[in-house]
């Protein structure tokens, strides 16, 4: 990146950058560091005043066993959901970019999901999943407690990936594909007079050249899983049974916003930035350097 | 750009109606409530805003839904925070212990004595006030939507098996539990893991505490102790049924909850809250014949009264005088007889005033369908005088508090813990949560 | 798309078939539930047929979410964030890109950090910005000095205010700022070839003229793309419009209306669980977002310039 030809005017390239700057120092600094400073006191939600507790938030997070569990369930869920989201994604748009008949219905349908707003989904999903009334009931039936989230944490889990996931199909779906109608159409044509076939082309050519968007997606699907999941669980299971689908931010949420817990949340949320940063520029240094930009 | 400009029209035109709409009410003095109900009960409580504007022209109240209980306490935390809140604001029960210690609000009996209200406070349900007063006995707060949990059985399967009563004593429960088993009913009786109903209910009606120092009125260094009650041996009766197969745990996530399962004629028995009762009468099956009656108790077990769930409205500190003259005025208007019996006809909560439960009583409400059966709520709330066990829980996070011992209750019913291993576990976590919030709130005692 | 290959069309069609039912089964679980009576969506299992009761739940939903007027709200606030977005996101991304000025990477990285702290957990002082959106103005000022100086100065004491509550800036400015964008974008610029570049600098072209003649028009799609995605993110937007506005008459958005639709749970209320009507505004709600999708659809065109070597 650093030996990429630019523009040499400094000041319009600080210009450019202000307004977001300013935006996001006033709307998202600002508030998020008073935020985070209740992680080293206890802080009274109404604003009667706090006290410095130094490190104590801290401590008393990394001595408990149920959170390190979090830990370990929020990675397994922001693998999981990535995975599960960027790969059908990825098949479908990349199918779909072949443009054969109906091509266009293809394409919009696919991106609805998105579109659906987050406590109609619940209610679809709730239908879905449940044991004795939904799509599994008949299972069950054949097999009993084939699958049962109400008590098994491992089908809880199952369920809030599938269940997140299916929103990020319809995200990563348009971006993968506008991504691939960015690749000129004449690459893709000399594949195939080289007698490449479509399969071939699709990983010789079409794969490479999205790259810088598998990546984005790739940060931010995990971003997300980490940072944004919490509805998901609030609508389906609330964390249960037994906190097996308590997951950090799920549990940031909780003792935050409903428990009023503002400190321990704060420390928390300290925690979960640190790991999604780690996992980030993880990605950024030995992911980016893979990529294909031209 | 077309979509542009007629945004901007709209714009335009709804702030000149705005404006014209201010001409007319200038002398009315205006003031929010900010509440937490949604759906048709969100529209119920801004029935009784709309029938206090129409019942007076000196104040207009503007009622506000935030969505839910939590947003509701959230939202009015921020704007409390930025001196932007509303002058009343409804906060659920287990809310109540954050905001006594805080100092943000108005105490009620101050409130109305400072705008000449007359307010004879034992108007109010001694089992009800008491869950939102002093540990003194002093109202903060006024009672709002009430309910408190009772027993919903199914009249045509007990008929089944020649009987034409309800439960009294949980020891029944498991009788009629296996002969309607035996009858052929899948589910004889439903319950869920919310700990409301499992273990506040019961340790109240048992007169058993939760915690110590009253359930925590008497002081911030007060300890859970549910792990030590013969809310132990509920437990294990619980769990000995659902191995059995005469119980069953109906939730969201395993497909019907238990209204739902009820309601569907698929479980028998179940408890829920009073406020419940109003959902069964419109989803029941058609033709289901169901009865209400008082939460069992083990056998050889005098009655205390049962709890208070619900919520109640506050005046926050801050606002200026004329406001909370609206709000007595308010406070005022909801506690006349007409005005609850309005609220409990409209939704399935309860009236908070003896007056107001006579007035209704008197007119013959609780004798004609849908509204028969809710008086049992009613005779459960009064079932005894309000003890140290009974009259609420004061606990700090108490929220979290519940998570952890629903988290719990869930280990022990899915076999993954015995019912000691849990309730110890939950009990040992609570206290954590107890001692953090003791922390938060050093040099300050609960009123 | 040249070649005959039969086997492989069925394939796909069969693959793409298979992702629209994935995609499909909750929409229609969603569309079923809003045609059922009270009676029947409470019944669990609730067929997979619809019924008969449409119409009726629409018009219930319509009118006692009013959802006319606040729909066109949400159209305004919606159409606001995605241009928004977009504007900022790729000017910022083209600064980054293109521009060596000190701190550029630092610059990226703060505005990517944005993305991991929901706002649930910085609600309150949230809060007090958009109450007063100069409020850090004001402390920046305070700590350096120069309130102090203004107030010497001219005897009158500095207190800068913009209240965002109630407004249309209120709604859509703190949503502008996320970090989706820029990245998205950094992305996209980072393929345009060193080559193009170099031209356009050789030819003396400016800066803006650049990104005004060959970035925008290259990246067409992705702006689709990301227009899309951040209207319809606008649009579902719930706890923050709830939280600015309380003036619901003027402001309220079409969300914010659907949520006063869902029933209260029966643990705490025990409301009537009318969740077919509920779900009927979800479709109401629903068809603005997929009005954009189909109407996107159309600079979803394959590039036929650019990175061509």
């Amino acid at each position: 990146m650093e030996n990429r030809p630019h523009f040499k005017t400094l000041w319009l390239g600080v210009l450019l950058v202000l307004p977001q700057l300013l935006l996001v120092l006033t709307f998202f600094y600002w508030p998020t560091g008073a935020a985070l400073f209740w992680a080293f006191t206890l802080e009274q939600p109404w604003g009667g005043g706090s006290q410095f507790v130094g490190l104590d938030n801290f401590s008393n997070i990394f001595t408990d066993r149920f959170y390190w569990e979090s830990v370990l369930r929020s990675l397994v869920f922001g693998v999981g959901a990535s995975a599960l989201a960027m790969g059908i994604a990825l098949v479908l748009a990349l199918f779909c970019d072949r443009q054969l008949r109906g091509y266009a219905y293809y394409r919009t349908a696919l991106v609805w999901p998105f579109a659906v707003a987050a406590p109609a989904a619940a209610v679809a999903f709730r239908y879905i999943f449940a044991p004795e009334a939904g799509v599994f009931a008949a299972l069950n039936q054949l097999y009993p407690n084939l699958w049962n989230p109400a008590t098994n944490g491992d089908h809880a889990m199952i369920m809030i990936i599938i269940a997140y996931s299916w929103k990020y199909v319809a995200y990563n779906f348009i971006f993968f594909l506008a991504g691939l109608q960015a690749i000129p159409r004449s690459l893709v044509e000399a594949g195939a007079m080289d007698g490449a076939g479509v399969l071939r082309r699709m990983r010789d050519i079409q794969l490479p050249l999205l790259t810088p968007t598998f990546f984005f997606l790739l940060v931010i699907n995990l971003t997300d899983s980490f940072v944004d999941s919490f509805g998901i669980v609030d609508i389906t299971t609330e964390g249960g049974p037994s906190k097996a689908t308590t997951l950090m931010v799920y549990k940031i949420y909780f003792d935050g916003f409903k428990g009023l817990d503002y400190s321990g949340a704060a420390a928390q949320s300290i925690v979960l930035m640190v790991l999604v940063m780690t996992l980030t520029v993880v990605q950024f240094r030995y992911i980016e350097r893979r990529i294909h930009y031209k | 750009m077309q979509i542009f400009r007629r945004a901007a029209m709209a714009l335009a035109f709804s702030t000149m109606l705005g404006v014209a709409a201010d001409a007319t009410a200038q002398q009315r003095i205006k003031f929010e409530l900010w509440q937490g109900l949604t759906g048709d009960l969100g529209e119920r409580v801004n029935d009784v805003c709309k029938r206090f504007n129409e019942s007076q022209a000196e104040f207009e109240i503007a009622c506000i839904s935030q969505g839910s209980y939590d947003e509701a306490v959230q939202n009015s935390i921020a704007a409390f925070r930025a001196k932007k809140h509303p002058t009343i604001v409804q906060v659920f029960d287990a809310g109540t212990a954050d905001l006594m210690l805080s100092g943000a609000f108005y105490p009620a009996k101050q409130l109305m004595a400072d705008f000449g209200h007359q307010v004879d406070w034992s108007r109010y349900f001694p089992g009800i006030s008491n869950y939102y007063a002093t540990s003194k006995g002093e109202l903060y707060s006024f009672p709002f939507n009430s309910s408190t949990a009772i027993f919903y059985w199914n009249k045509d399967a007990f008929a089944k098996v020649g009987r034409t009563a309800g439960p009294k004593t949980w020891e029944e429960v498991e009788g009629i539990s296996r002969e309607l088993k035996k009858a052929g009913y899948a589910c004889p009786f439903a319950f869920e893991h919310d700990t409301w109903q499992m273990m506040e209910q019961f340790s109240a009606i048992h007169g058993q505490p939760i915690a110590t120092r009253g359930n925590g009125y008497e002081g911030l260094d007060a300890e859970l102790v549910f792990n030590k009650t013969r809310f132990v041996d509920y437990v294990k009766f619980l769990k000995k049924g659902l191995d059995e197969g005469i119980f069953a745990i109906k939730e969201k996530v395993s497909g019907a909850t238990i209204s739902e399962a009820f309601s569907s004629g698929d479980c028998q028995m179940t408890m829920m809250s009073v406020a419940g009762h109003g959902t069964v009468s419109k989803t029941a099956k058609a033709g289901m014949n169901w009865d209400v009656a008082m939460l069992p108790l083990f056998d050889g077990t005098k009655r205390t009264n049962s709890l208070v769930g619900g919520a109640s409205l506050w005046a926050l500190s801050g606002k200026s005088k004329d406001e909370y003259r609206g709000a007595a005025a308010f406070f005022a208007f909801i506690a006349k007889p007409e005005s609850e019996e309005f609220f409990s006809t409209v939704t399935g909560y309860i009236p908070v005033t003896i007056p107001g439960f006579n007035f209704m009583k008197a007119k013959g409400f609780y004798e004609k369908a849908p509204y028969k059966g809710r008086e049992v709520a009613l005779e459960s709330l009064t079932a005894s005088e309000v003890t140290p066990n009974s009259r609420g829980i004061r606990l700090g996070g108490f929220i979290q508090i519940r998570k952890e011992t629903r988290d719990a209750l869930q280990a022990i019913f899915s076999d993954k813990m015995t019912v000691e291993a849990g309730l110890n576990q939950a009990v040992e976590r609570g206290n954590a949560i107890l001692r953090r919030f003791e922390r938060t709130y050093a040099g300050k005692q609960l009123p | 798309m040249i070649e005959r290959t039969p086997v492989l069309n069925i394939a796909t069609h069969a693959i793409l078939v298979v992702g629209l039912l994935i995609a499909f089964l909750p929409m229609w679980l969603v569309f079923v539930a809003a045609t059922l009576t009270i009676e029947q969506i409470n019944n669990p299992p609730i067929s997979l047929l619809p019924g008969s009761e449409l119409i009726a739940n629409l018009t219930a939903a319509w009118n006692r979410a009013q959802l006319g007027s606040k729909m066109l709200n949400s159209l305004f606030v919606a159409l606001l964030v995605a241009s928004g977005k977009i504007a900022i996101a790729s000017l910022t991304a083209f600064a980054i890109v293109f521009f060596r000025f000190p701190g550029r990477m630092v610059v990226f990285w703060m505005i990517f950090v944005t993305l991991m702290l929901p706002l649930e957990v910085r609600i309150v002082p949230t809060y007090a910005v958009a109450a007063n959106a100069l409020a850090p103005a004001q402390a920046v000022l305070e700590v350096v000095g120069i309130a102090w100086l203004w107030q010497v100065l001219t005897g009158v004491k500095l207190a800068l205010e913009w209240n965002l509550l109630n407004s249309y800036t209120g709604l859509v400015l703190p949503l502008v700022a996320t970090a989706t964008g820029t990245f998205l974008f950094r992305q996209f610029y980072m393929t345009i070839p060193a080559e193009i570049v170099e031209a356009a600098r050789m030819d003396g072209a400016r800066p803006l003229r650049f990104l005004r003649d060959m970035l925008i028009p290259l990246s067409k799609t992705n702006m689709a793309a990301l227009f899309t995605i951040m209207f319809i993110y606008a649009w579902n937007q719930y706890l923050w419009p709830i939280l600015v506005t309380t003036d619901r008459a003027n402001y309220g958005t079409a969300v914010m209306e659907l949520k006063r639709l869902i029933p209260t749970s029966a643990s705490t209320g025990g409301g009537t669980p009318d969740w077919n009507v509920a779900m009927a505004g979800c479709l109401i709600v629903m068809l603005p977002p997929l009005v954009v999708v189909a109407l996107m659809q159309r600079y979803f065109v394959r590039g036929l310039i650019g990175a061509d070597k």
